[in-house]
């Protein structure tokens, strides 16, 4: 059973679609109109942009963004409905996001083992004028425990699911993730 | 029981079996025309050519000879769906052309012209000298150990190519194309909505051209070729095994790159799909080996 | 304080560790205040992060999203027909290539594109195509006539064929008048590229083929 705040948080991030209309667009961009995936990117660019940005670096969001909906039309012969389209385009973005990190070749040190996570981020509390929020420390965290903080805690996926997409352990996820809030908890003390 | 037919026609109409046997020589072709059913041509080494079938019900079997072919024609009532299984024994040195609606058709062992076309049926062709032409409208084309100038065509469904040599042009609307074993100095492969996969050498001047609009490319390329290869897509990714300047490929626009001394031609086309350059038994290559046996 | 502890802290927060140890971690947080900080803070970021706000792209990223899959308006040009409007030129010599030449026609590429063409890039290289308008508005009309007459015969002859093939024919058709209509906005975004000149040209060859075929299917009465 999941912490009931799990839940109510994905309801939020999907309540900016009706599902109805997506199916409708999608199926209208499957075969070839444009109106329609542009509605569909309206209605989901918020969340893909998000995601992209929490996962890599600002510099590359804008075009990480571009690419996923242009994956996501040519992609759209494959989708059948049987998840809601947001569903799927997520899973498409987190793709996406991997396959990019895979070719910049861009990885700081991927799984950093044990208590090492916690010692990338500034232990000493800073003081006001150089207080980290919550978003850049998320930065800098390394690049795995980032992304699995991002997927499980921001975005609701499933360690089974984590695992599966990145190729990991379910063990490795959760080990992870733990690392990552263990050592995200420091910027929240205030 | 042989006979010989000058310009006769025979005609059998048996409750049960059918089992016949004329007499074939250099210059003629062997004509079938069944509506529907089963027709399978096996070579044998006889001067003859067989015709067996054991499909009950009432059937009309028709088979003519003249100096240049002998014809077997399964004919039903008009507006009847005649499914007629046809055993059909011939030498390896005649030509074959088989038409039909709801045929199925298998050739074995045939070393001649080939030439069949089907509405709703499968073609599965082994053996095939010279011209060999194999269309089906809805149904599945493989042909192989042919060699000549091959033409396989499917409307819906897959065609196969494998251990053929000589020119070969493949298309299909929603099917996929595979080429494996091919060794062939032209070949031009062709779909909109399927894959297309090619293993074979690439002969020094000869030209290879591959299109598809919405599928994927797979191009397993061995070491030491020499080609000119030209890449074009409009929102499709590219990717190698093998070095390439890829300067410029992420956003789809065309591009060239040299192997070897660039000798043959090849054109590499894919509206949105992923173009892939892969080696044989690379990493790409097993994985692909491994899906198709599931 | 136990690491033991500690390493569970996050499973028991997501409701994963299994009833025992549950029983036991819950027993071992009664007497433990760090573990029990330890396990608020971590609530704390989780809650955090559910709570995340969207964010929306500073620049708006559609236009480039709509220019990648060519989907931007077709620019205005004088002729009358719906499609023919938007078939440069070079498409429509092909075009006008394989209506007029009847039959099962490959289009061999070396006729159309020229071989080892350096990155297609807008406006620059392209060899000179034949005659402008003319054939432009001539090659549109065959094509599209040739399509109507095809159709006519297919419209016909359905009664006579099987459903299933039909049917089959019927789908394929909308694939390749897919990938035309794709084509299509494709090359309107970029009119002088040579490959979407031809891919266009070939997929309409495609759609004549195919209905040239089903044609040749309706039985002669």
């Amino acid at each position: 059973m999941t912490e009931p705040g799990l839940g109510a948080a994905i309801l939020e991030h999907e309540q900016t679609g009706r599902p109805d209309s997506d199916a409708i667009d999608a199926t209208l961009a499957a075969s070839g109109d444009a109106s329609a995936f542009e509605r569909l990117y309206r209605h989901h660019v918020p969340r893909i942009y998000s995601l992209v940005r929490r996962m890599l670096d600002d510099d590359d969001a804008d075009e990480v963004t571009q690419d996923v909906f242009v994956r996501a039309w040519q992609k759209l012969g494959t989708f059948r409905g049987e998840a809601a389209f947001g569903t799927w385009l997520h899973r498409l973005a987190v793709n996406v996001i991997l396959a990019r990190r895979e070719m910049l070749g861009t990885r700081r040190k991927r799984y950093i083992e044990g208590d090492a996570v916690l010692e990338v981020l500034p232990t000493r509390r800073p003081g006001p004028e150089l207080t980290m929020d919550f978003e850049s420390a998320m930065e800098r965290l390394p690049d795995g425990a980032r992304e699995i903080f991002v997927l499980h805690d921001v975005e609701g996926y499933r360690h089974e699911e984590i695992a599966q997409m990145l190729g990991l352990a379910t063990g490795t996820s959760k080990s992870q993730l733990h690392r990552a809030r263990l050592a995200l908890r420091r910027h929240l003390e205030r | 029981m042989l006979l010989t037919l000058a310009a006769a026609v025979l005609t059998l109409a048996a409750a049960q079996q059918v089992d016949t046997t004329v007499a074939a020589q250099r210059g003629q072709r062997l004509q079938v025309n069944a509506f529907g059913g089963d027709v399978t041509v096996r070579s044998w080494n006889r001067d003859a050519v067989q015709i067996q079938t054991s499909t009950p019900g009432r059937q009309r079997v028709e088979v003519s000879a003249s100096a240049t072919s002998i014809s077997v024609r399964t004919q039903g009532r008009r507006g009847q769906h005649t499914e007629v299984d046809l055993r059909i024994s011939a030498p390896a040195w005649m030509p074959v052309t088989l038409s039909g609606v709801h045929t199925n058709a298998t050739l074995e062992g045939i070393r001649a012209p080939i030439s069949v076309e089907t509405v709703e049926g499968e073609i599965n062709v082994n053996g095939g000298d010279g011209l060999i032409s194999l269309r089906s409208v809805q149904g599945s084309v493989a042909l192989r150990g042919a060699k000549g100038r091959i033409s396989v065509y499917s409307v819906n469904e897959d065609v196969q190519v494998t251990s053929s040599a000589g020119e070969i042009m493949a298309e299909t609307v929603n099917g996929e194309i595979t080429l494996e074993g091919v060794d062939a100095a032209n070949v031009d492969a062709n779909t909109v909505n399927g894959d297309i996969a090619y293993a074979g050498p690439i002969r020094n001047g000869g030209r290879y051209s591959f299109s598809t609009h919405n599928g994927d490319i797979t191009l397993t390329v061995a070491e030491g070729s020499n080609a000119n290869v030209a890449v074009s897509t409009f929102n499709g990714e590219f990717e190698s095994e093998f070095p390439v300047p890829l300067s410029g490929t992420r956003k789809g626009k065309g591009f060239t790159f040299t192997l070897g001394t660039g000798s043959a031609q090849v054109t590499l086309e894919s509206f949105q799909g992923t173009i892939e350059l892969v080696r044989p038994g690379g990493r790409k290559d097993r994985e692909r080996r491994e899906r198709r046996e599931d | 304080m136990s690491d033991r502890w500690v390493e569970r802290l996050s499973e028991y927060l997501d409701g994963e560790l299994p009833v025992a140890e549950r029983a036991a971690l819950e027993a071992h947080l009664e007497s433990c205040s760090d573990c029990r900080a330890i396990l608020a803070g971590l609530r704390r970021v989780a809650a955090r992060a559910h709570s995340m706000e969207l964010q929306a792209p500073r620049h708006d990223l559609w236009p480039g999203i709509a220019r990648r899959i060519g989907a931007t308006p077709a620019r205005d040009t004088p002729a009358g027909r719906r499609w023919s409007f938007s078939l440069p030129e070079l498409a429509a010599a092909a075009v006008v290539l394989m209506t007029l030449s009847g039959g099962a026609v490959w289009i061999n590429r070396s006729n159309i594109s020229a071989p080892a063409i350096a990155p297609v890039a807008t406006g620059s290289g392209l060899p000179t195509p034949t005659p402008a308008i003319h054939a432009n508005r001539s090659a549109a009309q065959s094509y599209a006539a040739a399509v109507a007459d095809l159709e006519q015969v297919l419209a016909g002859g359905r009664g006579q064929l099987d459903s299933t093939t039909v049917r089959v024919i019927e789908q394929n058709l909308a694939v390749i008048d897919r990938a035309i209509a794709q084509a299509q906005r494709a090359l309107n975004a970029d009119p002088a590229n040579l490959y979407l000149n031809t891919h266009l040209a070939e997929t309409m060859r495609r759609k004549l083929d195919l209905l040239r075929q089903a044609a040749t299917l309706v039985p002669v009465s």
